[in-house]
């Protein structure tokens, strides 16, 4: 049951990072990116070509960094000239190109099968330690995400990307280069998309294109949605809860002895009633998003 | 799919479960009190993780079927080492996520030395791998992926591989006099493993693979790829798809005139199974077989228990499954995973219900009765080899 524990908390934290990514670019920034899983799947994939190809992870990790950096770079320079929407539905297309690719491209990404039998973390220990290191270095860089993205938030960027996100007529007409902004702040959403991935193939030692379909883009955003749109420590919340509702509805089913035959069937209905009610019950997300109050507003 | 074929059931059993309501009541305060750790004394419990939601929830729910009838016949006849037997299934959900999720649940909370799955290779290859990590069996009742022969020595299939499948097809197709082919599959990993291992079948005899078109899933319609196919002029086209995209697929093919050339279809039933009869008329192919060649009291079990036809072509690989599983926990006389493996390795030969199972050096099914069979009129029927 530990070790169990312990995956899911290993996996919360990794989902964490995409969703505090996702966040830093839907929440504050008003960026619609549907295309979220195609940064994870680069950072993904390109760890797991490089430490097959022999590099130790810590570098592998850093490269898929860098590569999903600048596929954020490129989605949010291709769409420049489009409004929000139609750039929302760009960043879907560009996903399922990314994925395409690694259908496609057998020699590089090994096609539909995927890579599998990667090293992956920490291979000297073995069981409840292998997963606590794993754990402590998830969690750190969790930590680190979050970090980066409230102080991200805090500075002057933050605000103009605020702005962007209320206003974006506003922003251009004060000065503001929201072109810039834009690709800026994906490429930092990238990367750390990039990582997210990155520690998901490690972790799992597996990558396969059926990892990057439409389906994971909407879970992440599930959980940005449900913790809190525009907070940092609501993408994490919601992350972690998203990700123990999956892992955990299969044990009701053991405590109610149900027959086996429900058991699709429960999971489903389960996770989809428990994220409408959380929904109906909290519009706004479990933690929402604390704006600073104008003095003009104060009563 | 699945969602709306539970809801019946639900409904009918409920009346049962309310008068259970409160017998349920005292086995979940019992449970908590620590009578799991009792019942685990006197069962053991397998593992099983199967698509019973999502895509292919239809051919999961029977491979749930063939679990329950493998386990009610293993409890008949007196349980293994003088325990009860138990699978416990797991939902997939046709997410390889999830699958692996599933995996751990069974392996680090069950504690089950065996774990039986999944359907789609690109799950059942990350399960096998995350299994072979931890030491634990897994056995693959439904994928068909050349590239699960490398997980390792934990891993063991119930069906043939497509290198048994393309083999027999190149042979088929051969064998009716067929010289210049053309291949058409959808572009996974079962569709790219079918393509590979039946191509090098086909030339190995002598054959010309003139074109491959592995489709991308899901488009609206195929009539690029059926253009080009048409451009090669084949003597037969080879091809497999799943219910609905055979069918747009088979549809195209009618009103291009395409269907005039020789089709040969690989697991026939699912390329047929949802297509217009006309389209499709006087198709040949290869299938699995339900049962094997003495597989018919498995038949019978099966429309006994759930009161209709079999819905597909893969519960007897699951029962298998589970009956080799008990079969090598009886030899070894334990459920320490490494022992299983070993007996599992050392069956021989097992007289399954999908007929005769033997595993080759790496536990893969070795032969595999397919059988050749062509659509008449509504209906598939055995063809004269």
């Amino acid at each position: 049951m530990l070790e169990f524990c312990l995956h899911v908390l290993i996996m919360s934290a990794i989902f964490g990072i995409a969703a505090v990514s996702l966040n830093l670019q839907a929440g504050t920034s008003g960026l619609l990116n549907f295309g979220q899983i195609a940064l994870f799947g680069i950072g993904a994939y390109a760890v797991a070509i490089l430490t097959r190809a022999g590099l130790p992870w810590p570098a592998a990790l850093l490269a898929g960094m860098a590569a999903a950096a600048l596929g954020g770079f490129a989605i949010g320079r291709l769409g420049r000239d489009l409004a929000a929407e139609y750039w929302a539905l760009a960043t879907l297309a560009v996903a399922e190109l990314v994925r395409l690719v690694a259908l496609n491209e057998d020699w590089l990404t090994g096609g539909p099968q995927g890579i599998g039998g990667i090293t992956g973390l920490f291979p000297g220990l073995d069981g409840p330690a292998r997963a606590l290191a794993t754990l402590a270095l998830a969690a750190a860089l969790l930590l680190a995400t979050a970090l980066t993205a409230r102080r991200l938030g805090e500075t002057q960027f933050g605000r103009v990307l605020r702005l962007m996100r209320e206003n974006p007529d506003l922003a251009t007409a004060l000065g503001h280069d929201i072109v810039a902004c834009k690709v800026k702040v994906l490429a930092i959403g990238g990367a750390m998309a990039g990582l997210a991935g990155g520690l998901y193939t490690l972790y799992l030692a597996f990558i396969g294109p059926d990892q990057l379909l439409p389906f994971e883009t909407f879970l992440i955003w599930t959980m940005v949605v449900l913790g809190g749109l525009g907070n940092v420590a609501g993408a994490v919340v919601g992350a972690l809860l998203v990700t123990t509702l999956y892992a955990g509805i299969p044990f009701l089913k053991d405590i109610v002895a149900l027959p086996s035959d429900l058991t699709g069937s429960l999971r489903v209905f389960a996770i989809g009633s428990i994220v409408l009610a959380a929904l109906m019950l909290k519009p706004q997300g479990l933690v929402p998003e604390r704006l600073r109050r104008l003095h003009a507003q104060r009563p | 799919m699945a969602r709306m074929n539970g809801l019946p059931r639900v409904m009918s059993s409920g009346l049962t479960r309310r008068s259970a309501n409160g017998a349920l009541l005292g086995a979940m305060a019992l449970a908590l009190l620590g009578g799991g750790a009792a019942r685990a004394q006197d069962t053991v419990t397998l593992g099983a993780v199967l698509p019973l939601s999502g895509a292919s929830a239809t051919i999961g729910e029977d491979q749930r079927r063939g679990i329950e009838l493998a386990v009610d016949k293993v409890n008949a006849d007196g349980g293994v080492l003088g325990r009860k037997l138990a699978v416990a299934v797991e939902d997939s959900g046709g997410r390889a996520q999830s699958a692996i999720d599933a995996a751990r649940k069974l392996v680090s909370v069950s504690k089950t030395p065996v774990v039986i799955g999944e359907y789609s290779s690109g799950n059942t290859i990350p399960v096998g791998q995350y299994l072979q990590r931890e030491g634990i069996v897994h056995i693959n009742p439904g994928s068909s992926s050349p590239v699960i022969k490398t997980i390792g020595d934990r891993s063991f299939s119930t069906i043939g591989l497509d290198d048994v499948a393309g083999k027999f097809t190149a042979e088929a197709v051969y064998g009716m006099g067929h010289r210049k082919a053309v291949f058409l599959a959808p572009n996974n990993a079962y569709g790219q493993g079918v393509y590979t291992e039946t191509k090098a079948a086909f030339e190995a005899l002598g054959g010309q693979m003139v074109a491959n078109l592995l489709y991308t899933e899901g488009q609206s319609n195929y009539r690029r790829e059926l253009q080009r196919i048409a451009a090669a002029k084949p003597d037969v086209i080879i091809y497999s798809g799943y219910g609905q995209e055979a069918a747009t697929i088979n549809r195209e093919a009618f009103e291009l005139g395409l269907s005039k050339t020789p089709w040969f279809g690989i697991y026939l039933s699912m390329c047929t199974a949802d297509s217009r009869p006309e389209t499709v008329e006087g198709q040949m192919g290869m299938e699995v077989n339900y049962v094997g060649p003495d597989g018919a009291w498995y038949r019978d079990a099966y429309q006994k228990k759930f009161g209709k036809e079999f819905a597909t072509t893969f519960s007897g690989y699951t029962y298998d499954a589970v009956m080799m599983a008990a079969a090598a926990i009886n030899k070894a006389g334990s459920t320490e995973p490494a022992k299983i493996r070993d007996a599992l390795a050392a069956l021989g030969d097992y007289a399954g219900a999908t007929g005769p199972i033997a595993f080759d050096a790496q536990g893969q099914r070795k032969t595999q009765p397919y059988i050749v069979v062509s659509y008449k009129s509504g209906e598939l029927k055995t063809a004269a080899k």
